[in-house]
């Protein structure tokens, strides 16, 4: 088996990356270890309506409802509301991931590529030194695939880049620990999406309430690994639905656990190999969000790739574009947001309540993390000296 | 008297990938749908341990 390009993982970052290469005629195959696309979800399911500008998706089934805003509640219940000034503006869509994944699939399949499932990579295709392939497990049947490119779009987890020797091991710093329930037969603010701040309701980290439509929601929570315990993502949840007016009455319908980098990106360009996604640690530190990233890194990986294909050439320097053309873009709000989550998680409770009460009036420009972060110093000019990395980083 | 190791229970494991990301012996696989320990790779550091959101790793040996 020969192909130009092997996918590894085909969540978003994967299937993106699979559609953008395809399309621009490389031979792509995507490779998956579970036996369904998008099965099972392990996600929040938020997406900020950005994601039409790339006319991925055809179908209605992988939006579960759209957004109008956001609320954030401080640990004593004030609300800073971020909401489009424009009435009817949507602002973000709370997905079905199941469908999500499927369509993004399908969209990389109609280009051409092709897709192997229960096929589980066991480690990289080398000769001597150089990647030729990946090595995988197909059902009990032992496969060599070769290839020129390998991507590794295989999460959180991301084996492939450690099989190349790259060090991908996360911090418990660097890392949310969260547990998640879709709840039925619950009061849902509907339009908004909810996020709960404090020490004691999650530790580095938030719960959230993402509508799915009229009784339902997800309902999760993440903390940051290193200020976790054993069970203390889960035992949070629990006391804060069984305390919660809205909540309480609620009846699971699902029931996940999840892990999310909230790092900076590594390096993710070598010989012969992309890292993209969560692989890649392209998620926003702040939010925890990762689907925007994986959509932009995928279509700069896809598109580069098929730029390499085009001239036979697999080396960093014919790949590094990839990275290059989301330096100024997707890397520089990372890099960003990095820095502004260490300054939040150091913020106590008390803190949180006098940032929130300054803020309950405000009225946000538009719905993001950066209209956030504006708004905070332009409130608490003194905050701009904890910021103050942040200029480097604007000067990059 | 080695430290003890690692115990993932293999019933509770939800397969999120949170121990594999953080494991800094590369220890741990997915295999099956569950997270899987390599022993002899443990290095007893419980980094793991607290990171599992619904408490499905413990030290091996404690009930």
């Amino acid at each position: 088996m020969k192909y130009d390009v092997v996918v590894v993982g085909s969540g978003p970052a994967g299937s993106v990356t699979a559609r953008y290469a395809a399309a621009s005629g490389a031979k792509v195959l995507i490779i998956e270890r579970r036996p369904e696309v998008g099965v099972p979800v392990l996600c929040a399911e938020g997406i900020s309506k950005n994601v039409d500008n790339y006319n991925l998706l055809s179908g209605t089934k992988w939006m579960a409802a759209s957004m109008d805003g956001a609320r954030i509640f401080s640990p004593d219940r004030t609300i800073v509301k971020l909401a489009a000034e424009l009435a009817g503006a949507e602002t973000g869509y709370v997905l079905n991931r199941e469908f999500f994944d499927k369509e993004l699939v399908q969209g990389a399949l109609k280009k051409g590529a092709s897709i192997m499932l229960n096929t589980t990579a066991i480690d990289l295709l080398k000769n001597k030194d150089t990647i030729i392939g990946i090595k995988a497990l197909q059902f009990d049947e032992h496969l060599d695939i070769e290839a020129d490119i390998i991507v590794a779009a295989d999460g959180v987890e991301s084996k492939v880049g450690r099989w190349a020797g790259i060090n991908t091991t996360l911090k418990p710093h660097d890392l949310e620990t969260c547990t998640q329930y879709t709840l039925s037969n619950i009061v849902v603010e509907e339009g908004y999406c909810d996020f709960y701040l404090g020490k004691k309701i999650a530790p580095g980290g938030y719960i959230w309430v993402f509508p799915k439509g009229k009784d339902t929601a997800n309902v999760g929570i993440g903390v940051l690994a290193s200020e976790s315990t054993p069970q203390l993502p889960l035992k949070l949840l629990n006391t804060f639905i069984k305390n919660h007016p809205d909540l309480k009455k609620g009846e699971p319908l699902r029931f996940l656990a999840g892990a999310v980098p909230v790092a900076e990106p590594i390096p993710a360009t070598y010989d012969h190999l992309l890292l993209v996604g969560d692989a890649a640690r392209q998620v926003d530190p702040i939010t925890g969000g990762g689907l925007m990233a994986s959509i932009e890194a995928g279509k700069s990986a896809g598109e580069t790739i098929g730029h390499a294909i085009e001239l036979q050439q697999f080396d960093q320097k014919t790949l590094l574009p990839y990275e290059e053309q989301l330096q100024d873009t997707l890397y520089r709000k990372l890099k960003r947001n990095y820095v502004v989550k260490e300054i939040l998680q150091n913020f106590d409770d008390k803190t949180l309540n006098m940032l929130a009460d300054s803020l309950k009036n405000y009225k946000f420009d538009e719905l993001s993390t950066f209209s956030l972060v504006k708004a905070l110093v332009a409130k608490h000019p003194s905050l701009l000296i904890k910021l103050k990395p942040l200029m480097r980083l604007s000067k990059l | 008297m080695a430290k003890p190791k690692a115990h993932i229970n293999q019933i509770l494991c939800l397969a999120c990938g949170g121990c594999i990301s953080v494991c800094p012996q590369d220890a741990i696989t997915m295999n099956g749908r569950k997270a899987f320990l390599e022993k002899t790779k443990c290095i007893s550091c419980g980094i793991c341990i607290n990171t599992c959101p619904v408490g499905a790793i413990d030290l091996e040996g404690k009930k």
